[in-house]
């Protein structure tokens, strides 16, 4: 069990390949997270607007559920 | 099965998975790149070979991807299942990525051992192109359409007509004769890969295949979230 990391005549060849995908799937894995975290984020903004109009909801009549239910079922999310 | 269809349940299920399948991913990638470099070379292609580590799963889980990706689309397509659609949705960006790295790192390894890095008439190489290609279109087709339900609809068919490319890809190196070896993994008489080089190269494909689960479920957590957030934005600008 010897690392060997001396790739010889084929190094002009072993580590492009490694390196290019070791790259793209940072990127990919990165993309994916920041995706996350920025939607989270903006719902978790607007579930907090949401919050403050209280009497607006009241007079919304049927439309007042709505919201709390998307809450309710998003309050478990994170 | 068909419970986990509903978006709040599966955002549900899907959330202590979440970390759990990060985490097996750079496991399994470390172990596998370790096990890659202390891997015996090969007595013919030397060094060479291990550029096999990160091309066969690149190719071989790009491949399974578009399998997802047509059959989210089918369920999209026929069931009208949003879950569905975004799970395909969900799919089109790392696959295309895996497909592009099998391209890539296929042509490097190409090189040094047949002389060339493309050969226009090798059919695996030109369905794995056309493959590539089924990915762009499915992603370049969603985003050229403003309306997202029509977006979706021509997407799906789009990733299911892609379906037929999948036997083409796979059975290219048996149906013509191709400069590209054919498979040697999955075969009648047990994989034709030396024992040395087995162990790195099953770790690298399950990395490869966990990875994807990792960035795919991700990515549908989001879009789940982000079709909320368009919906509370419109609920909004209708009340305003």
């Amino acid at each position: 069990m010897v690392l060997d990391l001396d790739m010889g005549k084929y190094a002009a060849y072993v580590w492009p390949a490694w390196g290019i995908s070791a790259v793209v799937l940072a990127t990919l894995a990165a993309r994916a997270l920041l995706a996350a975290r920025r939607w989270s984020a903006e719902l978790k903004r607007l579930e907090n607007d949401n919050d403050r109009p209280q009497a607006a909801q009241g007079a919304l009549g049927q439309e007042a559920d709505r919201p709390q239910a998307a809450q309710s079922a998003l309050g478990q999310e994170k | 099965m068909f419970g986990l269809a509903n978006p709040d349940r599966f955002a549900r299920f899907t959330r202590p998975l979440v970390p759990v399948l990060w985490a097996a991913a750079l496991v399994l990638l470390l172990t596998g790149t370790w096990f890659a470099f202390t891997a015996p070379e090969d007595y013919q292609q030397g060094d060479a070979m291990r550029i096999m580590f990160v091309h066969v799963p690149a190719a071989s889980v790009g491949l399974m991807i578009y399998g997802a990706l047509g059959v989210s689309s089918f369920f999209a397509l026929v069931f009208r299942h949003p879950l569905a659609d975004a799970a395909a949705r969900a799919s089109a960006l790392p696959g295309a990525a895996y497909t592009l790295l099998a391209l890539v790192t296929g042509s490097i390894w190409g090189k040094p051992m047949w002389g060339t890095w493309w050969e226009w008439g090798d059919a695996r190489l030109m369905s794995e192109l056309i493959l590539l290609l089924f990915y762009i279109g499915y992603m370049a087709l969603r985003a050229s359409i403003d309306d997202e339900a029509k977006a979706a609809r021509a997407a799906a068919v789009l990733g299911l007509v892609g379906l037929i490319n999948l036997p083409i890809v796979k059975f290219s190196v048996d149906w013509w004769n191709t400069l590209h070896q054919p498979a040697s993994l999955i075969r009648a008489d047990g994989p034709s890969v030396a024992e040395g080089m087995l162990v790195p190269l099953l770790l690298m494909m399950a990395a490869y295949l966990i990875f994807f689960l990792a960035v795919w479920i991700t990515a549908i957590r989001t879009e789940i979230v982000r079709r909320r957030v368009l919906s509370i934005r419109a609920r909004k600008a209708l009340e305003a």
